[in-house]
C-alpha cells in the first residue's frame, strides 16, 4: 500500500500546492489532500490566541487531516530566496501545531532555508526523498518534473477591456482562499471590475518595483505584495483603485498597507484596505466593495 | 548637527555619553508620556506592535525640540523591527519634518563606517574613548539594576531602593570619564549595603522573560519591577541593555555559547529561530524551572511576532516542566488595573504552589 501524505491547504499550498503534490506522487507517495477551507475549518483554528488569520486556518486543515494520514507534509519554510525569511509565523507554524493538535501524524518537517544558500532546497529535496525509499537522482528527478509544471502554469498578464482596472493585492492564501477572502476577487468581477493580482506581474517587475524601496522588505511574502502593487501602480497602464487584503494579525502587512498607502495617495489612485478576520461579517464586506467600485466609476465618469 | 535617539529604559544615558563624548550636539527626546504614545500611535499603520508607535512618539517630540539627526537601529528580519526605521523615515517625512536618518546596522563593519559621519575629527584613540565611557556607563546601571532586583523585595523601609536607583541615574549620567564611573560604583555599592533588609523572609522568584523593549521600558511594563517587588516578589530580568549588546552586537563568545544552549533546550518545542527573543522565551521557562525560580512572566507587545508563537507553545512548555507561566501582552490600550489585577492573581497563584503540600487548604 501507498503511503498517504496529507497536505493542507493552507499557507505555503497557495503558491506551492500543485509542485508539491506532484512532487509527493512523483515520489510514490498517495497524496491526501485537506480540501477548500470552510466555516468549520476557521472554528478549529480559533483555539490560537494571537495568531493571523492564515495561520489559524493552517490549524484547521491540518485537524482535518489528523487521523487520515500516515505522514503530515508540513516542511519548515524558512526563506525561499537569498536574503528574506518567509515570516515567524510561517517559521514557528510546525512547531505550534506539534503543541496544539491533541495528536498528529508523524511530521515532514524538513527545513527549507533558502536565505543564505539556494542549493539547500535539493538538500531537503532528497531528504525527502529518503523518505519514501527513493535515492538522489530519483527524487531530483521527480522534483524537476514536478517544477516544468509550475513553469507551464503561469498567469497571463490582462489587456485593457474597457471596464475600470482594480488591482487586488494580498497574500495568496488571503485572496485565493474564498473562504478567507469572502471571495473578493469574484466579487469585485460582478460588480463590473476588470481585477488584477499580483500573479499576473512578472518576477522581473516585482523585483524592480520593490527595488525602489528605501530598504529591501526581507519577508519573501511582504517583498512580492509590495513589489506586485507598486509595479501594478507605476505601471503604464491605467489603474483605477487598489484594494489591499490582509488579516489583522499579520505582522508584516502592517507596513506592507503603509508602503501601498503612502504609494496610492502619491499617485491619486484611490486606495482601500480590508483586514479580515474569522468574525468579519460578509455583509460588511460587500457594501465596502460596492461603495468603493462606485465610487471609481464615479471618478472615472470624471 | 542635533542628534536624537529612541528611548528604551537606560539607553538614552548610554547613547547621550556616546555621542556627546563623539562630539555631537545630542537632545534627548523628552520623557516618555501619555502624549509621546498617542503622538506615535496617531501616525503609525493601526496593527504595528507598540515599540514601533512608541519610538516615532519620541522622534516627534525630538524633532520639535530641534533635533535634526536621528540615530535608530536597523535589522534583517524576521522580526519587524528591522524594518522599523525606514517606514518611520517615510511618515515623519511626510508630515513635513526636515532631518537625517541614519540606521545602524546591526554589524560592527556598518558601526564603524557610520562612526566617520558622527566624527569626522575625532582620532580612533578618541573614538575608542567615546566607546569605553558608554560601556562602563551601561554596565554599572545593569549591575545596579541587578542587585536592585534582589534588594527591591526585602528592604525594610519602602523606597529606599528606589532612592538608590535615582541617584545612580543621576550620577552615571552626569559621569564623564571611566575613572569617575569607578568612583561612583564604589559609592553606589556602598549605599546599597546600607539599605536595611529584613531578615528571614524569602520571597518569591521570578524571571521575566519575553520582548526587550517592553522588559526594559518601565513606562510601557508599568514598573512591573517595582510592582512585583511590593507584591514581595524578587524579579530578575531575562535580558538587559548590556546582555543585548554583548550577545547581538558584539557576538561575545560566552554569548554565543549560551545562545546555542538555550537552542537546544527549547528545541523539542521551536525548532528553529523565529526572530527576536521568542526562542529564548522557551528556553527560559525550561531553564529558570531547573534553577528553582517560582514562576515566568511573558512580555511583549501586542502582535510581536516571534513573542505570539512562543506564547502559543508555552502552555505546553509550562505544563511540562510544571512551571506557572503568566502572559502580558502591551498595547497603547493596556490599562494599569488590569495589569496590576493579573499580576496579582499570579503571584497568589505561586504563594500557594511554594507551601509544602500539607499546608495547602
Ligand atoms: S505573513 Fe502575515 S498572514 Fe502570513 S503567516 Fe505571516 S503573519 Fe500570517
Amino acid at each position: 500500500m501507498r503511503i498517504r501524505v496529507g497536505v493542507p491547504q493552507a499557507l505555503m499550498y497557495y503558491q506551492y500546492g500543485p509542485v508539491l503534490e506532484r512532487f509527493l506522487t512523483g515520489l510514490g507517495a498517495e497524496v491526501v489532500l485537506s480540501g477548500e477551507t470552510s466555516r468549520q475549518t476557521l472554528d478549529c483554528g480559533s483555539v490560537l490566541d494571537e495568531m493571523c488569520l492564515p495561520s489559524k486556518v493552517c490549524f484547521g486543515h491540518v485537524c482535518y487531516l489528523q487521523d487520515k494520514v500516515d505522514y503530515l507534509f508540513l516542511p519548515r519554510i524558512i526563506s525561499v530566496s537569498q536574503g528574506q525569511y518567509t515570516c515567524p509565523k510561517i517559521i514557528g507554524m510546525s512547531d505550534v501545531l506539534k503543541h496544539n493538535v491533541g495528536k498528529l501524524p508523524p511530521l515532514i518537517d524538513i527545513h527549507v532555508n533558502m536565505r543564505q544558500k539556494s542549493w539547500q532546497l535539493y538538500q531537503a529535496i532528497v531528504s525527502v526523498g529518503r523518505l519514501f525509499g527513493q535515492g538522489m537522482a530519483a527524487s531530483l528527478c521527480a522534483w524537476v518534473r514536478a517544477w516544468q509544471y509550475r513553469v507551464r502554469t503561469q498567469p497571463q498578464v490582462l489587456t485593457l477591456d474597457g471596464r475600470p482596472r482594480v488591482a487586488v493585492v494580498g497574500h495568496p492564501y488571503i485572496l485565493y482562499d474564498r473562504q478567507v477572502s469572502l471571495d473578493v476577487l469574484g466579487r469585485l468581477d460582478k460588480l463590473g471590475i476588470q481585477v488584477l493580482t499580483p500573479e499576473m506581474v512578472r518576477p522581473g517587475e516585482v523585483n524592480k518595483a520593490a527595488a525602489t524601496l528605501e530598504k529591501r522588505l526581507f519577508w519573501s511574502g511582504g517583498h512580492t505584495t509590495a513589489g506586485a502593487a507598486l509595479a501594478l501602480m507605476l505601471g503604464n497602464q491605467p489603474l483605477n483603485g487598489i484594494i489591499f487584503v490582509t488579516c489583522f494579525a499579520c505582522g508584516p502587512d502592517a507596513f506592507v498597507g503603509e508602503i501601498i498607502r503612502q504609494q496610492a495617495q502619491r499617485l491619486d489612485i484611490p486606495c482601500m484596505q480590508l483586514s479580515l478576520d474569522e468574525h468579519t461579517a460578509e455583509a460588511g464586506v460587500v457594501t465596502r466593495l460596492e461603495a468603493f467600485t462606485d465610487m471609481i466609476k464615479r471618478r472615472r465618469r470624471l | 548637527m542635533i542628534v536624537t535617539f529612541p528611548h528604551m529604559g537606560t539607553l538614552s544615558i548610554v547613547l547621550k555619553s556616546l555621542f556627546s563624548q563623539l562630539g555631537c550636539q545630542v537632545l534627548v527626546p523628552p520623557p516618555m508620556t501619555r502624549h509621546t504614545m498617542e503622538l506615535g500611535t496617531q501616525f503609525s499603520p493601526e496593527t504595528v506592535c507598540l515599540p514601533f508607535k512608541m519610538t516615532l512618539g519620541n522622534f516627534m517630540e525630538a524633532l520639535e525640540q530641534g533635533a535634526d539627526t536621528i540615530v535608530t537601529c536597523g535589522g534583517c528580519g524576521p522580526c519587524r523591527l528591522g524594518y522599523y526605521a525606514a517606514v518611520q523615515q517615510k511618515i515623519l517625512a511626510e508630515r513635513g519634518y526636515r532631518f537625517t536618518m541614519i540606521a545602524i546596522e546591526p554589524n560592527l563593519i556598518h558601526v564603524y563606517k557610520q562612526l566617520k559621519y558622527f566624527a569626522p575629527q575625532k582620532s580612533w584613540r578618541e573614538i575608542y574613548h567615546a566607546f569605553r565611557l558608554a560601556g562602563a556607563k551601561m554596565n554599572l546601571l545593569d549591575d545596579i539594576q541587578r542587585e536592585l532586583a534582589v534588594i527591591r523585595p526585602r528592604e525594610m523601609k519602602s523606597g529606599s531602593a528606589e532612592r538608590v536607583w535615582r541617584q545612580t541615574v543621576t550620577a552615571v549620567d552626569l559621569a564623564e570619564s571611566c575613572q569617575s564611573v569607578q568612583a561612583i560604583r564604589a559609592e553606589l555599592l556602598e549605599k546599597l549595603q546600607a539599605i536595611e533588609l529584613a531578615q528571614g523572609v524569602s520571597p518569591l522568584r521570578v524571571a521575566v522573560v519575553g520582548e526587550i523593549y517592553v522588559m526594559l521600558e518601565p513606562f510601557i511594563n508599568q514598573n512591573l519591577e517595582q510592582c512585583l517587588a511590593g507584591m514581595g516578589v524578587e524579579t530578575s530580568k531575562t535580558m538587559l541593555l548590556s546582555d543585548y549588546v554583548r550577545g547581538h552586537l558584539l557576538r561575545r563568545r560566552s554569548y554565543v555559547e549560551m545562545f546555542k544552549q538555550l537552542s537546544a533546550m527549547a528545541a523539542p518545542y521551536l525548532g528553529h529561530y523565529v526572530g527576536g527573543h521568542g526562542l529564548k522565551s522557551i528556553a527560559y521557562t525550561i531553564l529558570k524551572k531547573q534553577q528553582d525560580y517560582d514562576g515566568i512572566i511573558q512580555v511583549y507587545p501586542f502582535t510581536c511576532m516571534p513573542e505570539v508563537i512562543a506564547k502559543n507553545i508555552l502552555p505546553k512548555v509550562s505544563q511540562d516542566v510544571d512551571m506557572p507561566v503568566l502572559t502580558l501582552a502591551y498595547d497603547e490600550q493596556t490599562g494599569e488595573a488590569g495589569i496590576r489585577t493579573r499580576l496579582e492573581a499570579f503571584v497568589d497563584l505561586l504563594r500557594y504552589r511554594s507551601k509544602p503540600a500539607a499546608a495547602r487548604v
